[in-house]
């Protein structure tokens, strides 16, 4: 699942990005809100962690013009404002959650991913598909009650493909999704993690579509 | 309130209202009543006359009585509201009109009323008296029913007023009602509430334009105060997330000591941003509440400020600011703590804002009885609209808030206490892209 973090105090932003890198978030920092407001436009984010008092383009305006610009990614406001009135204004303009400075980063982790099985349609953390139970909180993966080992990146294509389900993935859509804008991406790097996914599921369970993606049936 | 004040004015000026047309009534009622008692008066000062004139004494001592016509008995009857009678020396009733009741002999000559009647008694030859009275009912018929016309005439009038005046009342009150609303309003938490203005050149329009004012002000200074609060929270809260949020991860499980070094750093250098803040709050808070006493001494300018570029000489080598200072002798009486932090602020506002390569100039010298300190820097510059508001509390014109200057934008609102309280003025000019010129006059003594 990616993330884009825009906060304008870099400490934080590293904070951040560190913490919810190790609970599997690809993570991007924007650091004001005009390059904040075209990264959201530019890519699919599962989910946006937006500070209001940015430089340059203040939250509200973000939020404002990426949902008039059609774009549905939650957002999650997390700012040092506690006034009553932002907060009303932040979700009315669209926002899907709101946290105040200081905040416990469990909490975070725990809303954001709240707020993106919500978007993909599912309020539960745990998904059953077939004799496979994925927990995507724990980020764990059972068969038959046995845990299965499964890479960070593994995990988060199966996670994908399961909320996707019924649905054609593109390879550049997963990778979209696992890495970062960091991150130098090799073209056949899903092929690979999804070759070691059919290893430990299955062959029959992710199958290929030639030239579209993958897809797990419905 | 405002219903009872309506009804009070009313009651007043109806009550008012009431006792003039009264008095006035009963004034002109007895007036009218007195004029027609002096009519009588003389018809019956014509009738004594002619009664006087008709008696006439005979030889045997006793007296004959011509009687005036309108004395005479009409058919056996006497006239219906005129009467007489007539006693001898000796007190005897000699003659009187043929009437159904007593009349006492009168104790006095002269005009009298005695039970409903006007009576005149006059002496005349050897010793006799002689009354002619009236009946007064006619005329008290008169008079009542000139009062009762009067009275209804009266109320009437009051009641027209009566309606006038509620209308008056209630138009003159109208704009104490719209003052109440908006009052109330206010008090409900809408400091947006303002009174309704509609002609100006009333008086209540005046007050309300008075208070719409004050209105305006306190909602303003609500804004500042609100503003400031979640200024203040956003300047703590962030360092404070950042440190929370280090030491959740660091928390979670083993790290290296590599990584634990950088947690540790973040923290400290976000607990240092906290104790600055916290510090220049502290120093505006006290200086707020006028608990901040000044040790005002004489004290040259420029020794300080070659402390503060003492001080600040690394920071401008770190961001390669060339100094370039020019200071003359001007003598202050100031606190030199304050003034030291006054110089410090705005130098290194000058170096944090420059570019790499850019230049700063201080200048100290005498003019007038002024001590002059000036700071200028080819630095980023502040645009005019941020201009005039540089010096508010949480204030930065630095909208990109290079965090690791560490300013909360809380600086230049203290070095504008700091030369306010010395008696001094601060300006600031600058240019976007050129950089920016700070002037301090300070009182001087030497």
């Amino acid at each position: 699942m990616r993330l884009l973090v825009v906060e304008d105090e870099r400490d934080l932003a590293d904070a951040l990005r560190r913490a919810l890198e190790e609970e599997e978030f690809a993570v991007d920092i924007s650091g004001d809100g005009e390059d904040a407001l075209f990264k959201i436009r530019e890519m699919p984010y599962d989910a946006v962690v937006l500070d209001l008092m940015l430089p340059r383009l203040d939250g509200w305006s973000v939020l404002q013009q990426a949902r008039a610009a059609g774009i549905r990614t939650p957002v999650l406001i997390l700012t040092a404002r506690d006034v009553i009135d932002d907060r009303v204004r932040g979700l009315n303009l669209g926002a899907d959650d709101y946290l105040t400075k200081p905040f416990a980063l469990a909490e975070l982790v725990a809303r954001v991913r709240a707020m993106i099985r919500r978007a993909y349609g599912n309020p539960v953390a745990t998904l059953q598909l077939g004799d496979l139970t994925i927990d995507t909180a724990a980020r764990e993966v059972r068969r038959h009650g046995l845990p299965l080992e499964l890479t960070a990146r593994e995990f988060a294509i199966l996670e994908l493909l399961i909320r996707s389900r019924g649905s054609v993935v593109a390879r550049a859509t997963i990778c979209e999704h696992i890495y970062n804008e960091e991150a130098d991406v090799l073209s056949n790097v899903v092929d690979v993690h999804v070759a070691a996914l059919r290893r430990k599921l299955g062959a029959d369970l992710i199958r290929t579509r030639r030239g579209e993606g993958y897809i797990i049936d419905a | 309130m405002l219903s009872s004040l309506r009804a009070r004015l009313l009651l007043w000026y109806t009550l008012i209202l009431a006792l003039v047309i009264a008095t006035f009534a009963g004034t002109v009622c007895y007036l009218f009543w007195r004029s027609l008692v002096d009519d009588v008066d003389q018809g019956l000062q014509g009738s004594a006359v002619g009664l006087v004139e008709g008696l006439r004494p005979t030889d045997f001592g006793d007296f004959d009585l011509v009687l005036p016509l309108e004395y005479r008995e009409i058919d056996g009857a006497p006239p219906p509201l005129t009467y007489y009678a007539v006693w001898n020396g000796a007190g005897e009733l000699i003659d009187r009109s043929a009437i159904d009741f007593e009349i006492p002999m009168p104790a006095a000559t002269g005009a009298r009323t005695h039970d409903g009647r006007r009576e005149l008694a006059v002496t005349a030859v050897n010793g006799t008296i002689v009354l002619v009275g009236r009946d007064l009912r006619e005329i008290q018929g008169e008079v009542l029913g000139f009062a009762t016309t009067a009275a209804a005439g009266g109320i009437v009038a009051l009641a027209l007023s009566l309606l006038g005046g509620w209308f008056l009342v209630g138009r003159a009150l109208a704009p104490v009602a719209r003052i109440s609303q908006a009052a109330a309003r206010m008090t409900a938490g809408d400091l947006s509430a303002r009174i309704a203005i509609e002609r100006t050149e009333n008086e209540l329009e005046q007050v309300a334009l008075a208070l719409n004012q004050a209105f305006d002000r306190l909602h303003l200074a609500v804004d500042n105060e609100r503003r400031f609060t979640a200024d203040a929270s956003h300047e703590l809260r962030t360092p404070l997330a950042t440190i929370s949020a280090e030491l959740e991860w660091a928390l979670a499980r083993e790290r290296s000591s590599d990584e634990y070094r950088r947690c540790l750093d973040t923290s400290s250098r976000a607990a240092q941003r906290m104790r600055s803040v916290v510090e220049r709050l502290l120093t505006l808070a006290r200086a707020d509440a006028a608990e901040m006493s000044l040790q005002k001494a004489p004290v040259g300018l420029g020794p300080i400020v070659q402390d503060a570029l003492g001080i600040l000489r690394p920071l401008a080598e770190q961001k390669q600011v060339a100094i370039d200072a020019e200071l003359g002798a001007a003598t202050v009486v100031g606190d030199r703590d304050r003034l030291t932090d006054l110089v410090t602020n705005l130098l290194s506002n000058a170096i944090q804002y420059n570019h790499p390569g850019g230049q700063l100039r201080v200048d100290v010298w005498p003019e007038g009885d002024a001590a002059c300190l000036r700071v200028r820097d080819t630095g980023i510059g502040i645009s005019a609209e941020d201009l005039p508001r540089i010096f508010e509390r949480f204030y930065r014109a630095d909208k990109a808030r290079t965090t690791h200057s560490g300013g909360a934008g809380l600086g230049l609102a203290i070095a504008k206490w700091i030369v306010d309280a010395h008696g001094g003025q601060i300006a600031c000019e600058s240019v976007v892209g050129k950089g920016t010129d700070i002037l301090v006059r300070l009182p001087r003594v030497t």
